[in-house]
């Protein structure tokens, strides 16, 4: 676990030396703010409710979680530091859960100044605190579920960029499934599979402020599933 | 200390290594030398762990690489080629995260990393990126590194690539010294290197061992009974006989750099000589019988020892 850590700082403290985390943070929190006080209009509607700004993070985490993670293992691939990383005496899964890590502990930081919203609106209207850590905790698995698929994606690309364009489109694909459903009819079951798939639909319980355990276990299950494959095709590169 | 039994390692069509076996024992530092792509990189690749070969088995300190590698790689310091390194941390970072990595105990840290500092000389880098580091600094925290845990084994991939004339002298200096402790294997192309700071060479071409051993002994392999210095006089000006002098040296299978001097009704005469197998005779006594049969006055009959380039050229067919 100290070694995860070791990792983790470390990829906490590299992050912010390059530009890439800022403009992310900066892009995250203008662009829900904008949002929620510019299109959505929160102050002229006269609802005691945030569920309108976290509508918006799915979309958002499409694009930036995959810029946060791109550089992951592509870049250390790329730049040979993965030679020395994989040599030193660390598993595999120590590796994956470190770089995870690292990733997730900087979403956190993102997300603090998110917490003045709810903070500066709170003495216009009578908010119910139980459904803001429903969103919260929606956001925070959300997140994590976005930067395991991202890390897998950035494990299994050559460069930064198709890192960050694979992670891209396969979060979009994810995010949106149940869409489907909207365009082809299918029959129900099937229908229903295709709604488990989607993040947006576990996610949307959430936004309105329900804790379903159901939702819990489907993002814990997507992180495991993606940090499990990236632990795989690591190993398997020692053989290549 | 390390073991290597019939490795082989095939990347795709091209296969990097094929039958190589080895032992380096404790405190010896080994070369391994050859031409680009004779397969140096992928044996220290198996050695670290970093790929596993597909057939034959790699051990450090009795134990398989790819059985327990966590274990083997805590007995590991590795300097990759091309010394990669975090562009955006300090150096001082850098080595901390290292010392961390490796499982340093959390009281040693500071004074492991400032040791190593001060013997691969980047203490006053420390606090700078290591992104805007020179070449040369950037390969000595990439030694400092390999060396901070104080392990048994240094793994050098191309230690003194990309470093100027002063550079790569510091360099192989400190390789011996650390050396004098450690086991260190390392690979180079450049044959002075490797005659310069290692007790044993390994010449590698096309995936296979083609020489092993100190320099004198894979002079003495490929040369056959070696090559002598051989000067004598001999009675008469011996215009004509100087072709056919040495013809009549048993063994004799070359004879280069003759040269004459005139002295006073007898000649001076030197060449270097290449001796085959004198079946189990010393060449010296071989020569010295020869002369004296022969009424020639010995002054001087002394083994050259062949310069690596010369062997590795012979060896490999190919200029290093």
């Amino acid at each position: 676990m100290r070694r995860t850590l070791t990792l983790a700082r470390k990829e906490f403290i590299a992050m912010f030396r390059t530009p890439v985390a800022y403009l992310v943070i900066a892009l995250f929190l203008t662009v829900a703010s904008l949002w929620f006080f510019g299109v959505h209009q929160f102050l002229g509607r006269n609802v005691a409710s945030l569920r309108a700004y976290f509508a918006v993070v799915p979309l958002l985490f499409v694009v930036l979680l995959p810029a946060l993670t791109m550089r992951s293992w592509a870049e250390e691939r790329s730049s040979g530091t993965a030679e020395l990383l994989l040599t030193l005496p660390f598993s595999e899964l120590q590796l994956v859960a470190g770089k995870f890590l690292g990733g997730f502990a900087l979403v956190c930081v993102m997300l603090i100044p998110t917490l003045l919203v709810p903070l500066s609106v709170a003495p216009l209207g009578r908010f119910d605190p139980g459904p803001i850590i429903g969103q919260y905790l929606g956001t925070v698995l959300l997140a994590a579920a976005g930067l395991a698929v991202g890390q897998c994606a950035s494990a299994v690309s050559r460069n930064q960029i198709s890192a960050f364009l694979s992670a891209a489109a396969l979060l979009m694909v994810l995010t949106a499934f149940h869409v489907v459903n909207a365009v082809v009819p299918l029959p129900p079951t099937v229908a229903a599979t295709v709604n488990q798939i989607s993040f947006l639909y576990h996610f949307s319980g959430f936004e309105r402020g329900v804790i379903d355990s159901r939702a819990v276990i489907y993002f814990l299950v997507v992180v495991g599933a993606s940090l499990g494959w990236t632990t795989h095709v690591l190993a398997m590169r020692r053989w290549r | 200390m390390i073991e290597i039994t019939d490795i082989h390692k095939r990347y795709g069509s091209v296969e990097a290594v094929r039958g190589v076996s080895f032992a380096v024992g404790p405190g010896e530092i080994v070369g391994l030398l050859g031409p680009n792509g004779a397969g140096k990189t992928t044996i220290l690749k198996i050695l670290t762990g970093y790929h596993y070969p597909d057939a034959g088995s790699a051990r450090i300190a009795g134990e398989n690489v790819t059985e327990r590698p966590r274990h083997v790689k805590s007995h590991l310091g590795y300097l990759p080629e091309n010394a990669p390194l975090y562009g955006e941390l300090t150096v001082a970072e850098y080595l901390r995260f290292l010392a961390e990595a490796r499982g340093v105990p959390r009281e040693a840290i500071t004074a492991r990393c400032s040791d190593a500092a001060v013997a691969c000389g980047v203490t006053e880098v420390l606090h700078r990126r290591i992104a805007t580091l020179s070449k040369g600094y950037r390969q000595r925290t990439g030694l400092a590194q390999a060396m901070l845990h104080d392990p048994d084994i240094l793994i050098l991939d191309e230690p003194t690539s990309g470093l100027d004339p002063n550079q790569i002298v510091e360099m192989r200096r400190l390789i011996r010294s650390l050396g004098q402790e450690k086991t260190v294997i390392l690979s180079s192309h450049i044959l002075q290197e490797v005659e310069a700071v290692c007790d044993r060479v390994l010449i590698l071409h096309q995936g296979r061992i083609a020489a092993a051993g100190t320099a004198e002994q894979i002079s003495v392999e490929v040369a056959g009974g070696g090559r002598w210095r051989i000067t004598l006089i001999v009675p008469g000006s011996t215009e004509e006989t100087v072709p056919t002098l040495f013809s009549s040296l048993p063994g004799c299978t070359a004879v280069e750099e003759v040269r004459r001097e005139p002295l006073g009704g007898r000649t001076r005469v030197s060449a270097e000589v290449a001796l085959g197998d004198s079946g189990g005779q010393d060449p010296g006594e071989v020569i010295f019988d020869w002369a004296c049969h022969q009424g020639y006055k010995l002054v001087e009959a002394a083994p050259v020892q062949r310069r690596l380039e010369e062997l590795f050229t012979r060896l490999t067919g190919e200029a290093p």
